[in-house]
């Protein structure tokens, strides 16, 4: 698998990993105890999950906060703190929710508590999460139990925006008496498996088993989690194999191969959401003129970066969407590379001769690297890449003032393909995600559809056409889904692979070594 | 003796001016911005424009600079952007670890440099000279993340005897507390007591030279005293300029070490608040950082008078 990877190769690593892995769920009873300790790469930055905008949060917000819906191994919806949902019309949203669950501070969790939390992700000023929420216009408690969600017009994504951060219920009692501590101190606030107990900053985050948990399937079984963060991935690595942590977030591809030859770790491949890509600038030349734009896709040879820069830590793109998502069209290819086609692109741009353009990247090993590989490929082509390095934030506001040619855009990924696609390639002045300044009507009306109609079959055919529209006009180059790898001690059990990268450790047990 | 240290921290004015000013003027000029760089997967513009109105980041670069000095004058640092708390307590909570490694890493070098170092004059051009010169050319040479690196496989993953990364405090855990910076303070350390080896040497065999060491030996002396009382006491001066150099590098610039064994110390502070453009921030840890070398040179200066009475 290392070697090698078709795609059917990937979708079947996508489905062996919705099982449990097989080292991962040893036929022993779950034991209860221990401390998981978690490496991850940077410290997190608020314990608030509606003023949070940094993944790494998530990570530890799956644990302690509950959403109302929840995504299972395939990024199909179950029930969170929503026992159940109704969707009366397309403009309405009712939740049944679940009896009997308590926050952490002993509060019980109730309709009009989460419809307090909603009313606060939408007008409190530091929230993050409104453009999340935009399409909801008001929320009714219909009893105790039931709440009802009016919206604006009919948003087929928003269930799935509910398995995260925008869903999730903290209790309106914290927030009330010591909500700007929140963001230092989650004491309390959640109903999820674990309660937070401490932050040290920039040394650890401590949470606790929650014993009065509501749900008697499982775990919780750990005693407590501990995240430490550990900036240098080598020094990570090493601290997983001498046993100073027992999971750590993510394996770079350059030591997925070492990891998995050693007996004291082991690897879980997960699929992830995300899409590595490059933004074109059509508002500008030279990538203003489309034949200039196909001209660069035909020149690149997707899988020979995928092989070479990401040594198959990830599958060629065909577009916005991963092969995780249920919209994924596995009959649509990658765009083969295709040198004379190229050539042929370039005359009719009226530059047989080639051209040159300056590429932004960020300043890391794996972009540099893919980078240097994208302007051999190019100079094939007679294309002439500069590449321009620069750090996150520079990118970013280069990105947003759309002072770029063309400009890596690396995207974490969110379970229903709106995320991945709308906020992208829909028409939209000012500030946003559509660096490339994409606007074209037939794109715009179906991105729009995608949101109207609810079931799944016509939106998959949507996203298809959207997808086959975006390898003629480019508004982006995609170039790989990675996988992200997470590695864990033997001792860790039970852990379960969900596609949106989050680890979340409810059923996780420690086997006694 | 009071009248130059209050002469020469009159002096510093100045250059805490300019070094904030230079440090300012950089920082807004890098492209980047720090609520964007906070919330890049948002696109919400209007939270992101009343978060930056509310932080007056919107105002002229002059206007802010002058806000920022007019709150420091009152003593007021302001707060980090990232995390909203104040810069001191941001600073606060990093500089204990810095200490601690600088004080430890000062220790190690200065237990290897002095034998080594007196040792190769003395010894010149004999085989202790010949291992003083050759590991202080490996010291200089060594890069400190690959001498970290080394010693985490070494001492971490091999041998299992010290912990890899990670920092207790030693005030609140003695023994857990060393062995956590233990390994951090031999790479910095190490480095640090090559450079200082081949100063002393060379400032000794310059004094070894000198008339009056030979009159000492004339007089009788034993070579052990000439060496503690004549020779060594005249060639540290230059060894405590380096020294008082280093101090100021270690507190604030032991970046690489500190990522590598994730140390949460100053050093990393400041670069993580480059990348998230935390003005704030960073205009408070290089301005509390300016400071340290100004004191470490003041001390230096102080010294100087107390190893040579001429100097006062």
């Amino acid at each position: 698998m290392i070697s090698r990877m078709s795609r059917r190769g990937f979708l079947q690593l996508c489905a062996a990993a919705s099982a449990l892995h097989p080292s991962l769920a040893r036929a022993q009873a779950p034991r209860k105890g221990g401390t998981l300790r978690v490496g991850f790469y940077i410290e997190a930055a608020t314990m608030d999950p509606h003023l949070s905008g940094s993944k790494i949060d998530r990570q530890i917000y799956h644990n302690i906060y509950e959403p109302l819906v929840t995504l299972d191994v395939k990024l199909g919806i179950k029930p969170g703190l929503a026992e159940s949902w109704q969707q009366p019309d397309p403009k309405t949203l009712v939740f049944k929710l679940r009896q009997g669950v308590k926050f952490h501070d002993g509060t019980d969790f109730t309709a009009e508590a989460a419809k307090f939390n909603f009313v606060r992700m939408k007008t409190e000023t530091k929230s993050v999460r409104k453009g999340e929420l935009a399409n909801v216009d008001s929320v009714d408690v219909v009893d105790p139990f039931t709440l009802r969600l009016n919206l604006k017009k009919p948003d087929a994504a928003l269930l799935a925006t509910l398995t995260d951060r925008a869903g999730m219920m903290v209790s309106p009692k914290v927030v009330q008496e010591r909500g700007g501590e929140l963001e230092r101190n989650a004491r309390g606030a959640g109903t999820g498996p674990f309660e937070f107990v401490e932050w040290v900053k920039d040394d650890h985050i401590l949470l606790k088993r929650n014993d009065g948990y509501w749900s008697r399937q499982g775990g919780p079984y750990l005693d407590r989690v501990r995240y430490r963060p550990i900036p240098d991935d080598t020094v990570k690595l090493q601290s997983l194999q001498a046993g100073e942590i027992d999971v750590m977030d993510y394996v770079q591809p350059r030591d997925v191969a070492a990891v998995k030859a050693d007996k004291n770790v082991v690897v879980l491949d997960v699929p992830s959401l995300a899409d590595f890509a490059y933004q074109l600038n059509h508002t500008r030349p030279p990538f203003s003129v489309k034949a200039l734009r196909q001209a660069v896709a035909y020149g690149l040879d997707l899988e020979q970066i995928v092989k070479g820069v990401w040594l198959n830590v990830g599958v060629p793109a065909n577009g916005p969407i991963p092969p995780t998502s249920w919209a994924y069209d596995k009959s649509i290819p990658f765009i083969k590379r295709d040198l004379a086609r190229a050539k042929a692109k370039l005359g009719e741009a009226g530059k047989p001769g080639g051209f040159s353009f300056t590429m932004t990247t960020n300043n890391l090993p794996i972009n540099v690297q893919e980078a240097e590989v994208m302007q051999a490929q190019l100079a094939e082509a007679g294309i002439s890449m500069k590449i321009k390095l620069v750090d996150g934030a520079t990118l970013i506001s280069e990105g947003n003032a759309k002072s770029f040619e063309m400009i890596s855009y690396q995207w974490s990924g969110r379970p229903d393909p709106d995320g991945n696609v709308y906020q992208f390639f829909k028409t939209s002045p000012g500030t946003s995600l559509n660096w490339s300044g994409i606007s074209n009507a037939q794109l715009d009306a179906l991105l729009d559809r995608t949101r109207e109609v609810s079931s799944p079959a016509e939106r998959k055919k949507l996203y298809s056409e959207v997808t086959k529209i975006l390898q003629d006009e480019l508004p982006m180059v995609f170039i790989v889904h990675p996988i992200e790898p997470k590695a864990f001690s033997p001792r860790v059990q039970g852990y379960e692979a969900i596609p949106d990268g989050m680890m979340r450790f409810k059923d996780v047990w420690l086997r006694s070594s | 003796m009071a009248q130059v240290v209050l002469k020469r921290l009159l002096a510093t004015i100045p250059v805490l001016l300019l070094v904030t000013a230079g440090v300012f003027a950089l920082l807004h000029l890098t492209p980047g911005d720090p609520i964007d760089a906070m919330m890049a997967e948002s696109v919400d513009a209007t939270v992101k424009e009343s978060l930056r109105r509310e932080l007056g980041l919107d105002r002229p670069l002059p206007v802010q600079y002058a806000a920022w000095m007019a709150r420091l004058l009152r003593g007021d640092l302001g707060r980090s952007i990232r995390n909203g708390e104040p810069v001191v307590d941001n600073v606060g909570r990093r500089i204990r670890p810095s200490l601690q490694l600088a004080a430890m890493a000062m220790t190690v070098s200065l237990l290897i440099a002095f034998p080594l170092g007196i040792v190769s004059a003395v010894r010149r051009n004999r085989a202790p000279d010949r291992v003083g010169t050759t590991f202080a050319l490996f010291g200089i040479c060594m890069p400190n993340f690959l001498l970290a690196l080394l010693l985490i496989f070494l001492f971490g993953v091999t041998l299992r005897w010290l912990p890899i990364s990670g920092y207790t405090d030693p005030l609140e855990d003695l023994v857990d507390g060393l062995r956590s910076l233990a390994l951090p303070a031999i790479t910095l350390g190490l480095a640090l007591a090559a450079v200082v080896t081949r100063t002393l040497r060379s400032s000794m065999l310059e004094t070894l030279a000198e008339d009056y060491v030979r009159t000492a030996r004339a007089k009788g002396l034993s070579e052990a005293r000439v060496v503690r009382r004549h020779v060594l006491r005249n060639a540290l001066i230059p060894v405590v300029t380096v020294l008082g150099l280093q101090l100021g590098t270690l507190v604030g610039g032991a970046v690489i070490t500190e990522y590598v064994f994730a140390l949460p110390g100053v050093g990393r502070l400041v670069v993580d608040a480059v990348f998230a453009r935390d003005y704030p921030l960073v205009q408070g840890v290089v301005l509390l950082i300016a400071l340290a070398f100004i004191v470490c040179n003041l001390v230096v200066d102080v010294l100087y008078g107390w190893i040579d009475p001429r100097i006062r």
